[in-house]
């Protein structure tokens, strides 16, 4: 399962949003990958290196990729983080 | 035991005699024994030990700072629970630990990996290269069993000596607890040095290399004034410290000689600062720094967190005025959130008011609306505001209006609010050249003499190559002041002096005698200015202005205020 998200909050994926992108991945039962929209590569959702690591900001596009029993769930869940201008308190 | 001494740059007036303990946080670990002599599961249990304590420390500090500070600071807590737990970290220390390395060793190599590389991304990425390093050295600690020092609980009467001192390090002391610190590097300007002043410890910088030489459980004695540092101090160097620690602090309003009540006030930046202002017998607060309730955090505090702080300072005198100076960001004071631009002078650049006026008009709102609430809290009759860096009138009437527009909005909906009294810094030679025309405008003046001798004299603050013409001692500094005292006289308009100047006890008599009602100081020298304000007699005071007026150098003047001694 896949999706293509933009990234709305002005940090990027970095700081807080990066913070909740990676426990939010944590909390599902799923394989959770993602990378640049325009690249193959993909890491894992699930570290905090990986995903601060990719240097990914604002406005700019990722691939999500999930496989697992909560797949769409996790996908919902991620994109949601991703499309929030400001991090939920 | 014969005493020795090592001299340093003393940056408090205050003496502490304790007992020596180093701090090094960047210390090299030892060389690792030969891999065959390393239990690789004794390490893999001892790196899984230190990863659980590390997360419970982790743990507590984001709930203290999310108590004391706020939820937003915290957040950078969860971030580095997150690295710590990080699958390629732990997957990179195990398989450093198999290939024979203790586990210390181990962490530090597979951090420094990873630092390394983000430190290569550059920009974002290089904050959390830091982020990194923090983990990284509070395992290393953990592993190596409390043989590293740990700031936030030192035995009783301990000086810290360390080469140097971050922000994050003098952040854990426990002022209670710590009889002083002494560093290797390091001027009168330091964060470090700044930090000693406005807790009242006493402190030296700058020693030099020759601190080193100075053994782990030495007795010391630090002297903020002269600068010694003196090891092994004989009994009667001890009872002279402890008498000299033993200030005379005055905790009613105070007069000069001949009657004429002078505010003593204390500069505070955080709310840390305001015990040690009640502590050394401030009327109030001449200056808060507002700016750095916006520092060292990742985004700004809310309207109620301000409102809070306002009302915390308010209330921690007893009916003593309050001037909260709105946001200075920009020149030197970097904000992380806020994008500031690259200037090429950033300390002619668009700093001050000039930003909240301009890209800052959002914060700039909020923190109106905060104010405007705490004038209408219990203590709010105490509340001043005033706004920095003004130079034109246009710009003290935009501020101005700022303030009464905000004051309506709050009005229709129906929030409790109060105008409180208003004035702005003179600190630039703009604003002391136009002080009659500012003056109808507002209700009070305060002279930032920081930023006044560095703008009067076009010489960088903190440039040491040029510091003796920053001087405020400067004759040109001295005739801004009483241009800007004069044209308030016959007003409707008090003249305060914030900055160095005004906790300079040599100067005290001068400042009264050029006519100012207010000095506002870091906490720790309130004491030495009040006794000093006690024995001024005005009508001398003025004479000795009108002389030091008429000095065509800075010698001169120093020659006139010390002969007057």
């Amino acid at each position: 399962m896949e999706r293509t998200v933009t990234v709305v909050p002005e940090d990027g994926l970095h700081a807080r949003p990066a913070s909740q992108f990676v426990e939010t991945a944590n909390e599902f039962d799923a394989d959770i990958q993602l990378g640049r929209a325009d690249e193959d590569d993909l890491v894992p959702a699930a570290s905090m290196l990986a995903v601060t690591g990719l240097g990914v900001g604002h406005d700019e596009s990722v691939r999500l990729v999930a496989e697992g029993d909560d797949a769409e769930a996790a996908l919902d869940a991620l994109e949601d983080i991703l499309s929030t201008p400001e991090a939920k308190q | 035991m014969t005493e020795r001494t090592l001299s340093g740059i003393g940056v408090t007036p205050l003496s502490g005699v304790g007992t020596v303990v180093w701090y090094r946080p960047d210390a090299d670990l030892p060389e690792p024994p030969a891999p065959e002599d390393v239990d690789g599961d004794a390490e893999l249990a001892r790196f899984e030990d230190a990863r659980a304590a590390a997360e419970d420390e982790l743990e507590a500090e984001r709930e203290r700072t999310a108590e004391r500070v706020g939820e937003e600071e915290a957040a950078v807590f969860d971030a580095h629970v997150q690295f710590l737990n990080d699958p390629q970290i732990t997957d990179g220390v195990t398989d450093a630990i198999e290939g024979g390395l203790p586990a210390e060793h181990a962490v530090q190599e597979t951090f420094s990996e990873f630092v390394e590389q983000f430190e290569n991304m550059g920009g974002r990425m290089g904050e959390r290269a830091d982020d990194l390093r923090d983990v990284r050295d509070r395992l290393v600690r953990v592993l190596s069993d409390g043989e590293r020092v740990d700031l936030s609980s030192l035995p009783e009467g301990s000086v810290v000596v360390a080469e140097r001192l971050t922000p994050s390090d003098t952040a854990q002391l426990d002022p209670e607890r710590v009889a002083g610190f002494v560093t290797v590097t390091g001027g009168r300007t330091s964060h470090a040095a700044i930090f000693a002043r406005s807790l009242a410890l006493p402190a030296i910088v700058g020693v030099g290399e020759e601190l080193q030489s100075v053994e782990d459980g030495a007795e010391v004695v630090v002297d903020g004034e002269s600068g010694d540092f003196v090891v092994d101090p004989s009994d009667e160097r001890k009872e002279a410290a402890a008498a000299a620690a033993d200030v005379d602090v005055r905790h009613e309003s105070v007069e000069t000689a001949d009657g004429v009540e002078i505010e003593v006030a204390a500069n505070i930046g955080t709310l840390a600062d305001l015990g040690p202002a009640v502590d050394r017998g401030a009327d109030g607060v001449g200056l808060f720094r507002t700016e750095f309730l916006f520092l060292d955090r990742e985004s700004p505090p809310d309207e109620d967190e301000q409102y809070e702080a306002y009302v915390e300072a308010l209330e921690s005198f007893d009916g003593g005025r309050v001037v909260v100076r709105t946001l200075d960001i920009g020149g030197d004071k970097p904000v992380p959130y806020l994008d500031l631009p690259d200037e090429e002078n950033p300390f002619l650049g668009e700093r001050g008011i000039r930003r909240s006026l301009g890209p800052d008009a959002d914060l700039f709102e909020t923190q109106v609306r905060a104010l405007l609430r705490a004038a209408a809290s219990a203590d709010g009759a105490n509340l001043s505001v005033m706004l920095p860096l003004v130079s034109t009138v246009e710009e003290l009437r935009a501020g101005r209006e700022r303030f009464e527009s905000v004051a309506a909005d709050l009005d229709a909906e129906g929030v409790e609010n109060e105008l409180p009294e208003f004035g702005i810094m003179v600190e630039t030679p703009a604003a002391a050249f136009m002080a009659d025309q500012f003056a109808p405008h507002v209700d009070f003046f305060s002279i930032g003499t920081n930023d006044l001798a560095q703008y009067v004299m076009a010489a960088e603050r903190g440039n040491e190559r040029v510091s003796d013409l920053g001087d405020y001692r400067q004759p040109a500094v001295l005739r801004a002041i009483d241009a800007t005292v004069s044209a308030a006289e016959g007003e409707d308009c008090w003249v305060g002096m914030c900055g160095e100047m005004a906790g300079d006890p040599d100067l005290t008599e001068l400042l009264v005698g050029l006519g100012l009602d207010e000095l506002s100081m870091s906490a720790v020298t309130v004491p030495q200015v009040k006794a000093a304000v006690a024995e001024t007699d005005t009508a001398d005071a003025r004479e000795l202005a009108e002389r030091v007026l008429q000095a065509d150098t800075k010698a001169e003047v120093a020659e006139i205020l010390t002969l007057d001694q």
